[in-house]
């Protein structure tokens, strides 16, 4: 890392360590290779951006870095441990410290909004104490502005709000890594911006490392420290938004074309 | 034709082979100590309780009908007296279980198939699993030991609920107290009758919740294919019942007991 990016991390907060490191990912679907060779570093404080377009492999990169896919060859080590390896037990302890902000939000449509809260409170037996627990959901509830939504169901939100409380299920165990898998698709503008402010106002609330996954280049401008463009499995391209705007590169520049 | 046909049950036997597998999985998670006591009770109270009513209605129309429909045969050859006693075995040993269990397949096998199908299309599964909870422990193991559980009780209400009906019916032609009727009842009735019956309304409750929830656990292709998941979680479940009851009763043979 030269000096000048050294200073300008110190500025943003993101230190040298790396909390995800991913080398010589590869998985496949039959034979249809979807990663092939990936790497990744997430610094402690960054927001690292993975762009590419849809069936790109994106989610896939996400889901091998929880294991909710197994990955068919290379090595994810998440906060000093070796993802792959780990034992189910030991998994999820692992996935307690990382959130995941899924593309649809599923949220429990059985469940209220304060029992989707209290659901990964009560599982992990973080606090036992009604009055704490009310106190750590009213806490999430209000950071993503819904205090009012506690006693409805899923059904009865709006897509927008539906991703706002499903951001709020993800940090009330307080991550310290949020892996984001397309935090705007489906949302219109405006709404996908206030959704972006979130995630950043959240990241400085809460000192969280993120992975977000997307192909909206708004996401990229707004909230990306650094982002990797994944092209046929690979890593194309890694730089700023600064960067790829500038870029001559085809692939690059395909994503600029309604820009 | 013939490789149409081969493809076919090959389908089948990968299916039944699975499901066999899911089964295992249940087994293996079944006795941790980790229990989800709250969402079994939780379970309880909708394939209980909730189920109840449907099953109550169907098992009086059933006592009654069955009544009403016996006695002509049975005063053609002079043995109406008989009538509470026929009714009762047959209620007892055979239709209570039976219809309990297919009434069971409808309705609790295609909201669990429909359910889980819905929680996995919409990566509801995946959330918990990131969240650090174990989906099929939470989901399967508690739904599995809920039905396993409460299809013999509802089995059991369902016998007295029909063989009260049956005494209705017995009254719309002649005046027979309940006391007289009851005595005729349970001096026809031998715990036999019963207890063959209650062993295979657990195998039936087991066979409703695994079917239900390895069609919804396994779903893919979307909403389409949340339709089937509940679809054929009825069909094979009611299937299997059958399967069942014809084995329950080669058994119970074979010990002597029918």
């Amino acid at each position: 890392m030269d000096a000048q990016t050294s200073l300008e991390h110190a500025a943003t907060g993101i230190t040298d360590e790396r909390v995800v490191e991913v080398r010589g990912l590869r998985k496949a679907f039959g034979s249809n290779v979807v990663l092939d060779g990936f790497d990744l570093d997430l610094r402690r404080g960054e927001n690292l951006m993975v762009l590419g377009k849809s069936g790109s492999g994106k989610s896939v990169l996400i889901k091998c870095i929880m294991r909710l896919l197994q990955a068919d060859a290379g090595t994810i080590r998440v906060l000093g441990q070796d993802v792959l390896t780990l034992d189910q037990e030991a998994l999820d302890r692992l996935r307690v410290r990382i959130g995941f902000l899924f593309q649809s939000s599923a949220l429990y449509d059985s469940m209220t909004v304060e029992e989707n809260l209290e659901f990964p409170l009560r599982r992990h037996w973080i606090t036992r104490d009604p009055k704490q627990t009310d106190a750590l959901v009213d806490e999430v509830l209000n950071a993503v502005g819904l205090p009012q939504t506690r006693r409805m169901y899923p059904s009865e939100l709006s897509g927008g709000m539906k991703r706002r409380i499903g951001l709020a299920r993800t940090l009330i165990l307080k991550p310290e890594v949020v892996l984001y898998d397309e935090p705007t698709t489906g949302l219109d503008p405006i709404t996908g911006k206030e959704i972006v402010e979130l995630i950043l106002k959240l990241q400085r609330a809460y000192n969280t490392s993120s992975i977000i996954i997307s192909h909206d280049l708004n996401v990229a401008k707004l909230a990306a420290n650094r982002i990797i463009v994944l092209h046929e499995g690979r890593n194309h391209v890694e730089g700023s938004y600064a960067d790829l705007r500038a870029s001559n590169d085809p692939v690059v520049r395909s994503f600029f074309i309604f820009m | 034709m013939v490789r149409g046909t081969a493809a076919k049950v090959t389908s089948v036997l990968r299916d039944a082979g699975e499901l066999m597998a899911f089964a295992g999985r249940f087994f293996q998670q079944a006795f941790h100590k980790r229990f989800e006591w709250r969402e079994f009770f939780r379970q309880c109270y909708i394939n209980g309780t909730l189920t109840l009513p449907l099953v109550g209605i169907t098992a009086f129309i059933m006592g009654l009908v069955l009544t009403v429909q016996s006695r002509p045969t049975l005063e053609r050859f002079g043995a109406a007296s008989m009538l509470p006693a026929m009714v009762a075995i047959s209620v007892v040993r055979e239709i209570a279980p039976v219809i309990t269990a297919i009434i069971g397949a409808g309705k609790i096998g295609s909201s669990m198939g429909a359910e889980l199908g819905s929680m996995k299309v919409t990566e509801q599964i995946d959330a918990m699993e990131v969240s650090g909870t174990n989906p099929f422990r939470y989901l399967v193991v508690t739904r599995v030991w809920s039905t396993t559980l409460m299809i013999p009780v509802l089995m059991v209400i369902s016998d007295a609920i029909a063989i009260w009906a049956t005494w209705i019916g017995v009254n719309i032609k002649d005046d027979v107290s309940w006391g007289l009727f009851y005595r005729q009842v349970f001096e026809s009735l031998e715990f036999s009758d019963f207890l063959p019956a209650l062993i295979k309304s657990y195998f039936f409750g087991f066979a409703i919740g695994i079917v239900g929830c390895y069609r919804g656990y396994g779903t893919e292709k979307g909403t389409e294919g949340v339709g089937q998941a509940a679809h054929s979680a009825v069909v094979t479940a009611s299937l299997l019942i059958f399967i069942l009851d014809l084995m329950a009763v080669q058994v119970t043979d074979i010990l002597g007991l029918n």
